[in-house]
């Protein structure tokens, strides 16, 4: 009995791991941002687009060399974060935060979001408020 | 010759047996399991190439070409970048495996999956229609549906070859593409979903997999308006690029 038994856990393992047709598809690729580098900005934010098919985070900081650098973020839509505890009043201009990105590949001022932590300490990933969840974050 | 009260009690228990009996045929039709609500795919299922990956498509010569075709254009830089990127859906089967939810509405004779992501409609019928002989080909294809027991089948072939079978861009499907569905709940709000998908043209052997759906009942579908602020973009050539102008 017991190798057929392990048999049915394999093939119950498989059925889940394997073979969905098609990917979870992606709205685009990621070739475009640097997955292999992580930037944290630290800035003040101008505009949160609540909009499909991202939001976007735009946040004003100031360059190492002094001049000021505005940067857009994206993140994923309100459909996908307002389930997980985020709303279109999460992010407000003025606020003072620091977001964390992989950052575009070329010198352009754009990243893929991973983190924010608000003012008062509070850390919201996409995935929801802290912790983080176990695993990559959805990131269609 | 019975006796009046006898003769009655006799009657009232063949009443009773028809009613009984027409109900329970009645519960019986009705009796197939609630699939309806607003359903997501739980993701955390490897899907992408590498370790523990999925089956992948097992192409024939021809379409094992376009497959090597599209490397060679991503090698050169090219073909980044998917149609979804300028709001294109991915029609059948990729549109089943977003990470938004779908609503599964039951009417009459016809279930209408309402997907979120894309704004996607699909119309299953169940009305016993077949398949038309040349159907028009299109994103999403033409569906039929039937119940084998507890569990709803679901036919569909029509497909444009304009959208890809996945993984990737370079898994072309043909217009002979037939993808076969089999939704069966697995426990009150878990939905499991095994798609076949089978193509003479493009596939040596049939694909097949299975997906876990999650029923979220105090979800609601909302609206996804891909061209609302859509930053993503995608060239003549397939390059992936971005607008960052606010």
């Amino acid at each position: 009995m017991k190798p057929f038994v392990i048999r049915v856990g394999s093939r119950a393992l498989w059925l889940t791991l394997a073979a969905l047709p098609a990917a979870a598809v992606a709205h685009h690729s990621y070739a475009m941002f640097d997955l292999s580098r992580t930037v944290t900005l630290q800035g003040t934010i101008k505009d949160f687009q609540w909009t499909n098919p991202h939001s976007w985070i735009w946040i004003d900081v100031t360059a190492a060399d002094g001049k000021p650098e505005q940067w857009g973020i994206e993140g994923m839509s309100p459909n996908y974060l307002a389930r997980r505890g985020w709303s279109k009043h999460t992010l407000n201009p003025g606020d003072k935060v620091s977001v964390v990105i992989h950052p575009l590949k070329g010198a352009d001022h754009g990243g893929s979001f991973l983190s924010v932590t608000l003012a008062d300490g509070t850390v919201m990933r996409q995935s929801g408020g802290p912790p983080p969840a176990s695993g990559p974050t959805p990131n269609p | 010759m019975l006796q009046k009260p006898v003769r009655r009690i006799r009657w009232v228990m063949a009443v009773s047996v028809f009613v009984l009996g027409a109900a329970a045929a009645t519960a019986v039709a009705q009796s197939k399991p609630d699939l309806g609500g607003v359903w997501e795919v739980t993701m955390g299922v490897r899907t992408r190439p590498g370790p523990g990956a999925p089956e992948m498509p097992a192409l024939t010569p021809e379409y094992a070409q376009k497959l090597a075709d599209f490397k060679a254009a991503q090698a050169k830089g090219e073909d980044e970048e998917s149609p979804q990127a300028n709001c294109v859906p991915p029609g059948m089967p990729g549109i089943m495996n977003q990470p938004y939810p779908m609503e599964l509405l039951f009417t009459p004779g016809k279930v209408t999956i309402v997907i979120e992501a894309y704004s996607q409609t699909r119309r299953i019928f169940l009305d016993g229609r077949k398949h038309p002989d040349d159907p028009d080909l299109t994103y999403n294809g033409h569906s039929i549906g039937h119940w084998e027991g507890d569990t709803l089948v679901v036919d569909s072939v029509g497909f444009t070859p304009d959208t890809a079978l996945g993984p990737s861009q370079g898994y072309r499907h043909s217009d002979k593409m037939h993808i076969v569905e089999r939704f069966r709940l697995t426990d009150p709000d878990t939905l499991e979903v095994v798609t076949t998908v089978d193509d003479p043209k493009a596939l040596t052997k049939a694909l097949s997999g299975t997906k876990v759906l999650k029923r979220h009942r105090d979800w609601d579908i909302a609206e996804y308006i891909c061209e609302q602020n859509n930053r993503n973009l995608a060239t003549d050539k397939g390059k992936a690029g971005i607008l960052l102008n606010h």
